[in-house]
Formats: C-alpha cells, structure tokens, sequence
C-alpha cells in the first residue's frame, strides 16, 4: 500500500514540478477521521520534507472537504498568520483522492509532550498570549475568498448541535440541561468572521521557540469567531493540566491579552465562560457523531467506538462548570 | 451463572495483561496509539460489569423520587427537562444531574482530570 501511494504522491509533485524519489514514507497518527503521511521527497542534493493530508471519504457532518481546507491555509497565510505553505492539492475525483499535500514544519504537535516535556517549558510561558494574537489574526481573514465555508449563526449552530445529539437517540438530561442554559446566554456583539473551529493543542505545531504553525482545519467555517477562545479553555483540551485553563498550559487573562492585542473587539472571561460551555457540548456532540460511525455499521473502528464513552466526559466537565464552581 | 472460571472480568484483565506485557512494545508508534484505546475499552467493559448495575441503580433510585414516578428513567428526566417541567434552579434536579455525570464517568474514565478534581 504504501509502495503504491508513493507511486501517487510522486505524479501528483511531477505535476507541480517537483521530481524525486519519495523516500521514508510513513503514517503519523492523526485525527480520527483523516489519514497524515509524512515523507521526503529525494532531490539532486538535499531532500525535502512534507505531509500529506487525506480525507476518509467519509466526514462527519460538521467537516470540510479536506481541499477547502488547503484552500483555507492558503488564504489566512497571505495574511501572515502560521500556517505550513501548501505544495498541491488534489481533489475527490483524483487518484489521490480528496487531499493536499504541505511542508512539513518542525516541532511537535502531541499535546502531553508539549505539556510535560522540559524542552517546551520556555515555550508555553509565552503560548497562551501568542495563541490569543493567531486566533485573532485568523478572525481577522477576509472571508469573501472562502465562500464554500459554511455559516452559521450562534443560535443556528446551537440548534444544529442539539438536533444531531436527538438523531442519536441517547438520552442526556445532562445535555437537554446544558441546551436550554446556552440558549439564555449572551456570546459576544461580534461580526461574522472565519473560524477555525478546533483551535487547541493537537492542532498547533510547537517548537522550543513557541508558537509555529496552525493546522487541522476541517471544522472551520464562518460565524462567531469567539467560539474559537472558548474552545481552548474547554477541559478535554487541557490533557490533564486542569488548572491551567487555556489548552492545559496557560491563563485566561494571557490568551484574551493576545487576542485583545490585535482584535477590534474586546473580549471580557464572562463571554469566553459561555463559550467554554457551549465548546464543551459542542465536543460532546462530535464525540456522539464520531461514535455513530461505528454504530451505524460505516466503518469498524476501535477508536471511533470508545469515542462514544467519551461523552460522560464532557457531561461532568458541564456540570462541573454549571454547578460546582468550576473554571 | 453456569460458566467456568475465569469469570469474564477475569478473561479481561488476561487479555488486557498479554497486551500490555507482550504487545506493547511490539508495535510501530501509530499503532501503540490504538493499542492503548483497546486496552481503554477493555477497561470500561471490566468496570460496566463489576460496578455497572449498581452505579446505575444508585441514579435511578435518585431520579424516581425527585421526579414521584417508580418506573421512570433517564429518558423521562431527558424529556421533563427539555420540557422545562422541572425547576431549573432546583437543587435536588442539580444534585442529581452531578450523581448521574459522577457516575457514568467513574466506569467511562475514572481518571478523568475533572472527575478527580471533584472526589478530592
């Protein structure tokens, strides 16, 4: 398999003029839902390095084509924010399939070692404040170029959500509680902007010297873009570190002085806290479509099974924010 | 039960142990991943089976006197909920609502940083 999608790769970069023999060709783990090779392409006297990012064919109803995606990268990067530099893009039809492949940036994007590493630990002093100035960036894109994003309003994505949770036919009072708590809630006076969607660690390269690159931007889309802050301070992202709000390695005040930092608009934590807790079902909800891909029968898959005992995660997180005084 | 030992938490905790001792180290990084997923999901089905019912009861039991009904279940809470036939702002529905999250997470994941936070 891997001989043949060498085969691939190598007509897909003769086409964008880059002849060589692709060399140390290997999977690296992803997401749930997309496959990521890393690989080298040989030249005359160096090699270069690049990833290759595929779709499954099958998308979760809140995703992108993984092209739009390449479509987007391309964009927000004209605009200066961190994002790897695309090489080609192919699409569904194409023997590749639907993919793209970019440069490969060095640095790491497995949140424990970030989290626990000592090589990173200068690195995230600073992480929380240059991840408020790249989202803020990115909110700032100019969204007339990516008109195949869908768009949502707050309270359009709110019921879309809570419509797929009652598709699934598993009961949460834990949810219903959660759905009517967020419809009373107040997320920020803000324009229509583009969202990156599932902005945490995981998503973002890291070096020792902080912030490289964004990546994984399949749950992007127009729309509140402070949904983006709340996100990171949900605590399924935060691996462990609760005490640490934003992505297990920083302070809300740092991610919002970044964000303010560049941002127009002003964001105060009361705004980030509802959206903490809209992030939150919003996980659970994904949590609960992922799962349905192995329930239904589309595809076997371990992971996307025990996804599916990871909604209790995100009901105790809720309850733990709603009622317990959490943070 | 008319089975023969090793009961079925037993047959887990064999298998979880070949895996962590005998495979772990055996496979390429990209599958150590998926392999640490298993041996989760072997875990949540040993807990379902030894603390299941009685988790589960615990709620139910709660869930029937706040709501006066002794054959209700999470689905009927679910739909009084959403019909805003509870008050909200009651502590009991709250209590119970904590019960339930408790109890769910601790056969799903019981070292689930929230959840620790919480039995500290």
């Amino acid at each position: 398999m891997n001989q043949e999608l060498g085969s691939l790769l190598s007509k897909k970069l003769e086409s964008e003029s880059i002849n060589g023999e692709i060399i140390n060709l290997e999977p690296l783990t992803g997401g749930a839902s997309k496959e990521i090779w890393k690989f080298e392409v040989k030249l005359k006297d160096k090699s270069e390095k690049y990833i290759l990012r595929r779709g499954s064919g099958i998308e979760g109803p809140l995703a992108i084509k993984t092209s739009d995606e390449a479509q987007i990268q391309k964009t927000v990067r004209k605009l200066g924010a961190l994002v790897p530099e695309i090489i080609s893009v192919s699409s569904l039809s194409e023997p590749l399939g639907d993919s793209y492949i970019m440069k490969f940036v060095e640095g790491e994007t497995i949140a424990r070692k970030i989290l626990r590493d000592s090589e990173y630990k200068n690195a995230i002093q600073n992480l929380a404040f240059e991840c408020g100035e790249s989202i803020a960036k990115i909110h700032q894109t100019d969204t007339a170029e990516l008109s195949f994003l869908p768009k949502k309003t707050v309270n359009e994505q709110l019921n879309d959500l809570y419509e797929t949770y009652t598709v699934f036919n598993q009961a949460s009072p834990v949810f219903e509680y959660t759905y009517l708590w967020l419809k009373k809630q107040n997320f920020g006076e803000i324009d229509d902007a583009l969202v990156h969607g599932d902005f945490r660690l995981g998503n973002i390269i890291v070096s020792q010297d902080g912030l490289q690159s964004i990546i994984d931007w399949e749950l992007a889309h127009v729309g509140n873009p402070l949904q983006d802050l709340g996100w990171i301070c949900g605590n399924s992202w935060r691996f462990g570190n609760t005490d640490k709000v934003v992505g297990g390695f920083g302070d809300l005040k740092d991610l919002l002085d970044g964000y303010n930092s560049i941002s127009e608009y002003q964001v105060d934590q009361e705004t980030v806290r509802a959206w903490q807790v809209f992030g939150t079902f919003r996980w659970g909800v994904i949590c609960l479509i992922q799962a349905s891909a192995h329930l239904n029968g589309a595809i076997n898959s371990v992971e996307k099974a025990a996804i599916g005992r990871r909604v209790s995660e995100t009901e105790i997180d809720i309850v733990d924010l709603l009622f317990l005084g959490g943070r | 039960m008319i089975f023969d030992k090793p009961d079925s938490v037993e047959l887990l905790d064999a298998v979880n142990h070949f895996l962590n001792e005998k495979i772990k180290d055996e496979v390429p990084p990209h599958l150590a991943f998926k392999l640490r997923i298993v041996e989760n999901v072997l875990n949540i089905v040993s807990r379902e089976i030894t603390l299941g019912e009685k988790l589960s009861n615990e709620v139910i039991k709660d869930l029937r006197e706040l709501i006066e009904k002794d054959t209700a279940n999470i689905k009927d809470l679910a739909l009084l909920i959403k019909e805003e036939k509870l008050d909200l702002q009651n502590e009991d529905l709250k209590n119970l609502l904590v019960k339930l999250s408790k109890n769910k997470i601790s056969i799903d994941n019981p070292n689930y940083s929230t959840f620790k936070k919480l039995i500290d």
